[in-house]
């Protein structure tokens, strides 16, 4: 077929494309992901009969609200790492942000702690539950939301998949935030950081193989 | 660009005309000018273009855009023709069906859209847009009247337009 051919067909195949209609796929993505994670979640572990309780208290939403701070820097990651050439500049800083305010937390969580409670403060009671439930709340997050990047255009794949997945680990551990019983912003910012971060790895290793377009 | 994210099919053909020219230069610097590849390499990367455009963010310069995406076009074309070339050469014959499925992802793709035509109206097209017969010629193996061949082939690629426009979304 002839260039110009080609170009004639698909100028009338052209039809109005919203530019947001990227972001909205990974978006459902995310929630996909969620719905998949408190599945796993409450499925396997079950559900907490404490929640009126727990919910009044202010450790039970740091968690979350850490990691979706997170997810949120990792989501605009993703969406400039699918679109070639875009600068990722802003989601960095987000995540740098969130990182940041946990580290701010934990080091008053520790300096309030008297210094012979200070290991059980960080250690808290599930330190080896944590990364590995966070690590597999976020495997349904990964799968979807590394069809939705696919199906939009990342050039480099490794960074890619390493924003993907720390998007991944940050939609899981939003989720597996609402179950766990911990509530030292210092195990938070060992624990939920270290699963997030394995996400992020398990995801700069897939890019490469699942990525390409 | 941004007409064409609208919709507008004059300047989003002006759109790859123009980037035609640009991707000609760009690839023949890369590969030689005259290299075999370089027309369908050009044309991957323009459909890439169409099919990607919604990745474009209309906030971001367009240029790195579409160099982005002419450089993954090139790397995936360079890895490819890296795992060809260590083909041993009892295996030429298996080389030519391989390169027929991979090379010719936009040919597949065509493929794929004139099947869903009439048998008739596909041999027509393939006669006249792909194997450049002329009309007349095509009206004379076709045993139809030249009219009927060129109202025939502008149908066809209607069909086909339209396919590309649903299957897009």
């Amino acid at each position: 077929m002839r260039t110009d051919e080609l170009i004639a067909i698909l100028a009338g195949a052209t039809t109005p494309t919203p530019p947001g209609r990227a972001r909205q796929r990974l978006l459902l993505a995310c929630l996909i992901g969620a719905v998949g994670a408190a599945a796993l979640v409450f499925g396997v572990l079950g559900f907490r009969h404490d929640y009126a309780l727990q919910m009044r208290t202010a450790p039970f939403w740091m968690k979350p609200a850490y990691t979706t701070w997170l997810a949120v820097g990792a989501f605009m990651l993703v969406d400039r790492m699918g679109r070639p050439g875009a600068k990722a500049t802003t989601g960095r800083l987000v995540l740098i942000g969130a990182l940041a305010a946990i580290a701010v937390l934990a080091a008053i969580n520790l300096a309030v702690t008297a210094p012979d409670g200070r290991m059980h403060a960080v250690m808290g009671r599930s330190s080896l539950l944590c990364p590995i439930a966070v690590t597999i709340s976020a495997i349904p997050a990964m799968v979807a939301i590394m069809i939705a990047l696919r199906g939009m255009a990342p050039t480099n794949l490794a960074r890619a998949g390493l924003a993907a997945g720390l998007l991944a680990g940050g939609v899981g551990a939003s989720v597996y935030a609402l179950w766990c019983r911990e509530t030292t912003a210092a195990f938070v910012a060992v624990w939920y950081t270290l699963g997030i971060v394995a996400c992020g790895g398990v995801g700069a290793l897939l890019g490469p193989l699942v990525l390409r377009w | 660009m941004l007409r064409g994210l609208d919709g507008d099919a004059g300047a989003h053909g002006e759109l790859l005309t123009l980037m035609s020219r640009y991707l000609r230069g760009y690839f023949g610097r890369r590969l030689g000018a005259g290299a075999a590849e370089l027309e369908d390499l050009v044309q991957d990367t323009l459909l890439t273009i169409h099919l990607k455009r919604e990745t474009y963010d209309p906030n971001q310069p367009f240029t790195p855009w579409a160099y982005m995406l002419a450089r993954y076009k090139m790397l995936d074309h360079f890895r490819k023709d890296r795992a060809r070339t260590m083909v041993p050469l009892e295996d030429a014959g298996e080389l030519f069906a391989t390169e027929n499925a991979e090379e010719g992802a936009v040919r597949r793709d065509l493929g794929k859209l004139l099947g869903g035509l009439p048998p008739r109206q596909s041999q027509l097209l393939q006669d006249v847009k792909l194997a450049g017969l002329s009309m007349e010629e095509a009206a004379a193996k076709s045993g139809m009247s030249v009219s009927a061949v060129k109202v025939s082939i502008h149908r066809g690629l209607k069909i086909m337009a339209k396919r590309v426009r649903d299957a897009d979304g």
